[in-house]
C-alpha cells in the first residue's frame, strides 16, 4: 500500500530540549496508533506532520506534497488538537458552521456536514448551546465533530479521548473504525495503551522523542525474543499440571498463586509450550478454567522497550 | 454550615497561628515579574527620576563647585532641597505614568491569571485565608511602588543629611520623613487596590492591562474636557492624576494645585480603595463545602 | 497577471471574506466588547451634558461645533482610537495565541495572509462602527439647534474620515506588532502614549515620525485656545494629500508585515 505519510529524519528541539530525534517512518491507509507516555513527543510528531511548527532536520509529505504553509492540503486533513481550547462564546453550531465557511462551501452544504459531524458525536440537542456551557466530554466531541465536518481523507487525532466517559470513548473508537473501513488514514494519539488496542494494531511506539518500534502490536512482542512470555493458567489441580511440563527448557520460571489456583509460567517459546498443553489437560484430565498472556499487552511491550 | 475558603472538608480545628502565611505568594509574584522580558528595563525607567532628583541634591550641596553652569550665579529655584523639591519628585507626571506602567507590568496578572487557570481553589485548599491571598498579592504590587516611591524618599533625606554633614535640614523640615511615608503609603495603597480591582474584572490579562492604563489616562481626559468647558476645578476630582498630586500636595505642605478642598481628594481615593476592596471580597470565592 | 496569480488573488479575496464573516459577529458579541461599546458612546453622554448645561445652565461659553471639534475629536483622536486599536488590532493575533485557538485557523485551507487581513479587516470594521456611531451622535446631539445648517455636516465627514483613516493605521501597526511580540500591550501603551504624544513637541521632520502628526495635518488648524492646550502641539503640517497617502502606505506596509511574519513565524501553544 502507498504511503500517506512519509517522515525522513525528522528532528526537532526546543531550546536545549529534544522535542523529536531522527524520525523516519511512513504510515498507511487505516488506524495508526501513536503511544507515548506524556512527553514523549506525540505531540510535537503531530505539529509537524500538520506544518503547525517547523522541523529543524528532516522534511513531512503528505500525499507527496510538502506540508508547512501548504493551505490546499487541509481540504483533505482533518486536525483534532489536544488543548481544550474554544471560542467559548460561540455555540456549538456557531463553531462548527463558522469553521466550515473556511472551506468556501455553499450555505446548503455547510448545514448537511455540520448536521451530519454533530449526529455522529450526539450533539444534536446541544447544538444551540454555548460550548462554554459544555461538559467536558461535550467539549471533547464537538472537537473531534470539527475534525471530521468536512469528511476529510486524513484524520489526525491528538489524544481524542480526553475527558470522556467510558460510553463515549466507546461511540468515538466505534467511529473511528469506521473511518477506516472507508479507506481514510487516521493517526490517533494517546498515552493510554488499553484505547489504542481497542482501535488497531498498527502502532508506533514513541518514548523520549525517539521511535522505539513500528509495526503490528503482536509482531512487535514477537520480535522480542529475549524477553520471555509469561502465561496465566487458571485450572483444578496446579501443581499436577507443572510437575508435567516443568522438565522442558523452554519453561523457564513458574510462580504459584496460592489463593487463586493459578500459576504463571514464563516461557522463551511460546509456540512450543501452547502447542504442549492441551494434550497436557486430557491426558491428565485438568479441569481448565482460564488461559490469558497477561504481557502480551501494549503495555508490556511497551514497559519492556522503555526499559522499565 | 458552609465552610468558605477552605478547599479541604469537615475542618474544625484552628489553623496554627502562622505569621507571614502570605508571604511565599509575594515572593513568587516578584520572582514572576522579574522573570519578564523588559521589565528589567522598564524597572530601570521608574527608577531614572530618582537618579535625577538625588543628583540635584548632590548638586545643590555642591553648589560653588557647579557655580559655572549658571549665568547668575544664584541657587535656581529648583535646586531649593525643601518639602517642594520631595513634592516635585512623587507628584511629577512621569513618575505617576511609570508607577501606572509598573502596575500594569507587575499587576495585571495577579488575580487575572488565577481566575483563568481556575487557580483559586489551589491557593484555598491551603491553610490561608481569603486576607492572606489578597495580601500576597497586593504586596507585589507594594514591593515594587515602595521602591520608587518609599525608598528613594528616604534616601533623599539621608543623603541630603550626609552631603550637609548636619541635622539642619532635619530640623527645618522635621515633618518632611512623615510626609514622604505618608504619600508612598497612600499612592501604593491606593495603586493596590486599583490594580487588584481591575485584575479580578477579567481573565484575560491583556484586557486588565487596558483598563488599567485606560482608566487612568480616561480619568485624566475627561477632567481636561469638562475643565475646559466649565472652567471649574472641581472636576479635577475626577482625574486619579490629579487627586494623587492634591493628596501630594497636602502632605507636603505645598500649595494645592487645584482650589478643591483637600479632603475631598483624600475621601475619593480611599473611597475608590474601599470599593476596590468590595468588588474583591465578592470577586474571589474559594471551594464551598457544605457539612 | 497569469491566470495561476489571478486565481490564487481570487482565493485570497475570499479566504479573506470567509474570515471576516467569522469574526465580525465573534468580535460583536463578546464580552468584552461590551466595555468598549460603553467606552465609545461616552462622547454621546458628555455631548448631552454639555447641551444641558448649555439650555439649562446658561453655560454658552462655546458653540457645539466648537465642542465637537475640540472636545469630542480630541477625546477620539488622543484616547479612544488609539485604545480601540490597541487592543484589537493585538487581539488580531494575541487572542488566538492566549486562548489557543490558533489550530483552528492554521489548519483550513486558506492561506495564513487570509486570516490576517480578514480578522483586521473584521475588528477594524467594528471598531469603525464603534467610533462613527458615537460620533454622528455626539455630533448631532452637540448641533441640535443648528441641524439644518448642512456645512457643518462637511465638518462631520471629514472629522469621521480622519478617525476611520486613524483607526485603520493603527489597528494596521498594532496588528503587526502583535504577530511577533509577546508584550504587545505593553509596547503598544508605550508607543501610543509616549511616544506619540512627546514627539509632537519635536519640531521639523521628527513630528513625522509619529502617526498622530499625519492625522492632524489633514484637520483645520485651529488656534492655540485656553483649556484645550493639551490638544495642540507644534504642529508643522504634512499637505493633506501627501498625509492620506502615507497613512494608507502605512498600513499597507504594516499589513504586508504582519502577514509575512504570521505566515513564517512558528507560535508555540503552550500547554
Amino acid at each position: 500500500m502507498k504511503p500517506v505519510i512519509e517522515v525522513q529524519n525528522l528532528s526537532r528541539w526546543y531550546g536545549n530540549v529534544l522535542g523529536l530525534s531522527d524520525v523516519t517512518l511512513q504510515i498507511e491507509p487505516g488506524i495508526t496508533g501513536l503511544l507515548g507516555p506524556n512527553g514523549a513527543g506525540k505531540s510535537t510528531f503531530l505539529k509537524l506532520i500538520t506544518g503547525q511548527i517547523k522541523p529543524n532536520i528532516g522534511s513531512v509529505r503528505i500525499s507527496g506534497q510538502k506540508v508547512r504553509n501548504n493551505y490546499a492540503l487541509f481540504k483533505t486533513l482533518g486536525i483534532c488538537p489536544e488543548q481544550d481550547s474554544f471560542y467559548d462564546e460561540l455555540t456549538g453550531w456557531q463553531f462548527l458552521t463558522g469553521l466550515l465557511s473556511l472551506y468556501h462551501l455553499s450555505e446548503s452544504e455547510i448545514s448537511a456536514k455540520a448536521n451530519k459531524a454533530l449526529d455522529i458525536v450526539e450533539l444534536m440537542p446541544d447544538k444551540d448551546r454555548v460550548i462554554r456551557s459544555y461538559s467536558r466530554g461535550m467539549r471533547q466531541r464537538i472537537k473531534v465533530a470539527q475534525a471530521i465536518a468536512h469528511e476529510p481523507e486524513i484524520l489526525i487525532l491528538d489524544e481524542p479521548l480526553n475527558g470522556l466517559d467510558p460510553l463515549s470513548r466507546r461511540k468515538i473508537i466505534r467511529l473511528i473504525k469506521s473511518y477506516k473501513q472507508e479507506g481514510k488514514t487516521i493517526i490517533v494519539s494517546s498515552h493510554v495503551l488499553p484505547e489504542i488496542e481497542a482501535m488497531t494494531k498498527k502502532i508506533i511506539l514513541i518514548h523520549q522523542g525517539k521511535i522505539f518500534a513500528q509495526g503490528d502490536i503482536h509482531y512487535i512482542r514477537d520480535l522480542i525474543e529475549t524477553h520471555p512470555h509469561i502465561i496465566s493458567i487458571k485450572c483444578s489441580r496446579p501443581r499436577e499440571l507443572v510437575s508435567k511440563f516443568i522438565h522442558h527448557d523452554f519453561v523457564l520460571k513458574v510462580n504459584f498463586i496460592p489463593d487463586d489456583d493459578s500459576l504463571l509460567v514464563e516461557t522463551n517459546n511460546r509456540d512450543k509450550f501452547f502447542g504442549l498443553l492441551p494434550s497436557l489437560f486430557v491426558e491428565n484430565n485438568i479441569e481448565v478454567f482460564e488461559i490469558t498472556s497477561p504481557d502480551d499487552n501494549l503495555q508490556a511491550v511497551f514497559d519492556y522497550l522503555i526499559g522499565k | 454550615m458552609t465552610i468558605k475558603e477552605k478547599g479541604y472538608t469537615h475542618w474544625d480545628g484552628e489553623f496554627l497561628n502562622k505569621k507571614l502565611s502570605w508571604l511565599p505568594i509575594t515572593r513568587y509574584g516578584i520572582k514572576l515579574t522579574f522573570r519578564k522580558k523588559f521589565f528589567k528595563l522598564l524597572f530601570f525607567l521608574a527608577l531614572t527620576p530618582a537618579v535625577l532628583f538625588l543628583a540635584g541634591i548632590y548638586v545643590a550641596e555642591r553648589m560653588e563647585d557647579f557655580k559655572f553652569m549658571i549665568s547668575e550665579g544664584e541657587m535656581p529655584d529648583f535646586l531649593n532641597i525643601d518639602p517642594a523639591y520631595f513634592k516635585a519628585y512623587f507628584t511629577n507626571d512621569y513618575m505617576l505614568f511609570m508607577m501606572v506602567m509598573l502596575l500594569v507590568f507587575c499587576g495585571a496578572g495577579l488575580i487575572s491569571d488565577d481566575l483563568k487557570f481556575n487557580s483559586l481553589q489551589l491557593y484555598f485548599s491551603r491553610p490561608i485565608t481569603k486576607r492572606d491571598y489578597f495580601l500576597g498579592k497586593a504586596s507585589v504590587i507594594v514591593f515594587f511602588l515602595l521602591i520608587v516611591t518609599l525608598l528613594p524618599g528616604l534616601v533623599f533625606i539621608l543623603m541630603k543629611l550626609v552631603f550637609s554633614a548636619s541635622f539642619e535640614f532635619l530640623s527645618a523640615y522635621p515633618l518632611l520623613p512623615f510626609s514622604v511615608i505618608g504619600y508612598s503609603l497612600l499612592v501604593t495603597i491606593f495603586f493596590s487596590f486599583y490594580g487588584l480591582f481591575l485584575s479580578s474584572v477579567n481573565k484575560n490579562r491583556r484586557y486588565v492591562a487596558i483598563l488599567i492604563f485606560g482608566l487612568y489616562i480616561f480619568s485624566d481626559v475627561l477632567y481636561g474636557i469638562f475643565y475646559g468647558i466649565f472652567r471649574d476645578e472641581y472636576f479635577a476630582l475626577l482625574s486619579i492624576k490629579e487627586n494623587l498630586k492634591q493628596a501630594g500636595a497636602f502632605l507636603f505642605d505645598q500649595k494645592l494645585p487645584h482650589d478643591t478642598p483637600w479632603f475631598l481628594s483624600f475621601v475619593i481615593i480611599v473611597g475608590f480603595c474601599v470599593l476596590g476592596a468590595y468588588v474583591l471580597k465578592k470577586k474571589i470565592r474559594g471551594v464551598e463545602v457544605v457539612k | 497577471m497569469t491566470q495561476n496569480n489571478v486565481g490564487k488573488l481570487k482565493h485570497l479575496w475570499n479566504s479573506v471574506w470567509d474570515v471576516f464573516r467569522f469574526f465580525f459577529p465573534l468580535g460583536r458579541r463578546a464580552r468584552k466588547s461590551k466595555v468598549f461599546y460603553l467606552i465609545s458612546f461616552l462622547p454621546v453622554i458628555l455631548a448631552g451634558i454639555f447641551k444641558f448645561s448649555q439650555i439649562f445652565a446658561g453655560h454658552t461659553r462655546f458653540e457645539g461645533i466648537y465642542i465637537f471639534t475640540n472636545m469630542i475629536m480630541g477625546f477620539y483622536l488622543q484616547f479612544l482610537i488609539l485604545i480601540l486599536a490597541l487592543f484589537y488590532g493585538t487581539s488580531v493575533c494575541s487572542e488566538e495565541l492566549e486562548a489557543k485557538t490558533l489550530t483552528y485557523l492554521t489548519t483550513r485551507p486558506v492561506p495564513k495572509a487570509a486570516i490576517i487581513l480578514g480578522k483586521y479587516a473584521a475588528y477594524t470594521t467594528l471598531v469603525t462602527l464603534m467610533v462613527v456611531f458615537g460620533l454622528v451622535f455626539s455630533f448631532l446631539i452637540l448641533n441640535v439647534n443648528d441641524l439644518l445648517n448642512f456645512s457643518l455636516y462637511k465638518i462631520l465627514f471629514r472629522n469621521m474620515a480622519v478617525l476611520v483613516l486613524g483607526l485603520i493605521c493603527y489597528t494596521a501597526f498594532f496588528t503587526m506588532i502583535g504577530t511577533f511580540l509577546k508584550r504587545s500591550i505593553m509596547f503598544g501603551l508605550i508607543f501610543s502614549f509616549g511616544w506619540e504624544n512627546v514627539i509632537q513637541y519635536f519640531p521639523g521632520s521628527t513630528q513625522r515620525f509619529a502617526i498622530v502628526h499625519y492625522l492632524k495635518s489633514l484637520l483645520p488648524t485651529v488656534q492655540a485656545s485656553e483649556g484645550f492646550a493639551f490638544l495642540l502641539f507644534r504642529l508643522e503640517p504634512t499637505p493633506p494629500a501627501l498625509a492620506v497617502l502615507i497613512l494608507f502606505l502605512i498600513t499597507a506596509v504594516f499589513l504586508t508585515l504582519a502577514c509575512v511574519i504570521f505566515s513564517w513565524q512558528e507560535y508555540i501553544l503552550q500547554d
